[in-house]
């Protein structure tokens, strides 16, 4: 062997290793029989997996990251296949300003977004933390359904709608039975992107928390400084094979990877 | 393309009034906080009060340090990794690659929590240490820069890999062989060839991981505490300890203005490389 064909599998290893070896040593932990969080585990037990489902706040706080990751994409959905399509199949006064203002959430960061909402919207109008985390999370959302959807949009010839308007449907009819059908992976597919980055975000919604409101990862980072225990491990473990197997079902039945 | 444009603005206005009522207007008028005076007019003096405090400075040179030092890492880390991963079969790249994205999907709280177990007191890298004897007692790695520069490394690097392996990809398939044919060697082959030839990739990739960098929460949260504070865990502190919401206004300002200052500089190193280049 040549000191070339030596570099390739052990950049590999190496780079794999650090990825992906963390989170292989949380999956270990949270099948511990001991009290504490440590590798390697001691003994062998389901207790940290169960003991998840029996924590009354992670029951809560994840009843709240699903329905904000439901909704949230939903509405965001809602709002961005219109403005999609506008921006893609019509001459749009200010499109650029409308491309601006709807993808800006995804630049600026989430824990200023946060804050501003609560300083901006939440206080002076006297909002509700719910409401307020929907709408932060739908806006947040925003950017990707928008961005998705408008790649497959794009790459849907617009001839076929024209053809259908010609031959007598309306607007809206065309858009229902010609453009939805041909872009319903795109739409599933900004929904799946959507409800991954709405479950998983935490900077958005630190600010935004209330008595017994709060989303699930926020939740377990405050659980985490007061008890020093598997069960987040183990809850850490079962989201993220939750969020592999929807990705990789995905992957399997709309080819996911092309919309993203 | 439709010529209709009331049909056009009413598809697309509550996108963008939404967005702008619950996202652009909020975080405007949060942002100008930090350039009013409470009695009316404008001010810098929230900025100098800010810089003038040592705790500030040293925060923020760390989160700029840090971001730094994990966009170099990943560079050159990444394109060892993309050369490598280009370099197999179609299906084992297609294996491998799934692997490299596989973390983005992970919640980056477990993705953080993990390094606990690792770099901990009672951690294995402590562990390992104290049995092969090249320490007596725990070294403390958990709350230290080096914790969030590791944990940053982790969850940005996969970003510069995807960026530099389609980099990689779009290069002319011979520009290497002619390169050492023309007695080039490798580092001579990585500097005047590769590395002008993927340095876009590089820019996208070096943007958002400098960017992911500087307004990470999770980690400098959890593997920094409540002592080594990046900008991010600054915001938070001054508004859930210390009230102090003209102070968030500044460090959000700050945040911005880092953001799209890194985001223009890359651009502008990538094109002015072009030009000189085009011109020779």
């Amino acid at each position: 062997m040549t000191l070339r064909s030596l570099f390739i599998p052990i950049t590999l290893l190496l780079v794999i290793a650090f990825l992906i070896g963390p989170f292989l040593i949380i999956v270990a932990a949270s099948f511990s029989a001991g009290e504490t969080l440590a590798f390697p585990p001691q003994g062998f037990s389901l207790r940290w997996i169960a003991k998840v489902f029996t924590v009354e706040s992670f029951r809560a706080s994840f009843g709240m990251s699903l329905f904000l990751a439901i909704g949230g994409t939903a509405a965001a959905l809602v709002l961005g296949i219109p403005a999609s399509y506008a921006l893609s199949r019509y001459k749009l006064p200010g499109a650029e300003i409308v491309r601006t203002v709807v993808s800006a959430p995804i630049i600026v960061p989430g824990i200023i977004v946060g804050l501003a909402l609560l300083r901006y919207i939440v206080v002076p109008f006297q909002v509700g933390i719910t409401l307020a985390l929907f709408l932060a999370h739908t806006a947040l959302v925003l950017p990707y359904a928008v961005r998705v959807v408008s790649a497959s949009l794009d790459n849907l010839r617009s001839d076929i709608e024209e053809a259908a308007v010609l031959l007598g449907s309306s607007r809206l009819g065309a858009f229902f039975r010609v453009v939805m059908p041909n872009i319903r992976g795109g739409i599933m597919s900004a929904f799946i992107l959507g409800f991954v980055t709405s479950f998983n975000q935490v900077p958005v919604s630190l600010f935004l928390s209330g008595p017994g409101v709060r989303t699930l990862p926020v939740d377990m980072i405050a659980y985490m400084e007061i008890v020093f225990d598997p069960s987040v491990a183990a809850l850490s473990s079962l989201l993220a094979f939750l969020s592999i197997g929807i990705v990789f079902i995905a992957e399997r039945f709309l080819g996911f990877s092309r919309y993203v | 393309m439709f010529q209709n444009r009331a049909e056009a603005l009413a598809l697309a206005l509550p996108a963008a009034i939404f967005a702008a009522a619950v996202f652009l207007v909020p975080v405007v008028i949060l942002l100008s906080d930090g350039f009013r005076v409470p009695t009316g007019g404008w001010t810098i003096s929230a900025y100098t009060d800010f810089f003038s405090n040592s705790l500030n400075q040293t925060v923020f040179l760390r989160t700029l340090r840090l971001g730094a030092l994990v966009t170099i890492a990943s560079a050159v880390i990444g394109y060892a990794a993309a050369f490598a991963i280009v370099s197999l079969e179609p299906g084992a790249k297609g294996k491998v690659t799934g692997l490299v994205v596989l973390p983005l999907m992970i919640s980056p709280v477990a993705r953080t929590y993990a390094w606990i177990v690792i770099l901990g007191r009672t951690g294995i890298v402590n562990q390992a240490f104290q049995a092969l004897g090249i320490t007596e007692a725990p070294l403390r790695i958990l709350f230290s820069e080096t914790a969030i520069f590791i944990g940053l490394l982790q969850l940005f690097l996969p970003l510069m890999i995807i960026s530099l392996i389609s980099a990689l990809e779009n290069m002319p398939k011979d520009a290497i062989p002619a390169a050492r044919v023309l007695g080039a060697n490798w580092f001579q082959v990585f500097w005047k060839v590769v590395l002008p030839l993927t340095k876009e990739g590089l820019v996208v990739g070096g943007t958002l991981v400098f960017t992911g960098s500087l307004t990470a929460y999770i980690t400098p949260a959890i593997l920094g505490g409540s002592k080594v504070l990046m900008l991010e865990t600054l915001l938070y502190q001054q508004v859930a300890v210390s009230n102090n919401f003209v102070a968030a206004s500044v460090i959000a300002f700050i945040l911005i203005v880092m953001s799209f200052a890194a985001n223009i500089l890359l651009k502008r190193v990538a094109t002015a490389r072009n030009k000189q280049r085009s011109q020779a």
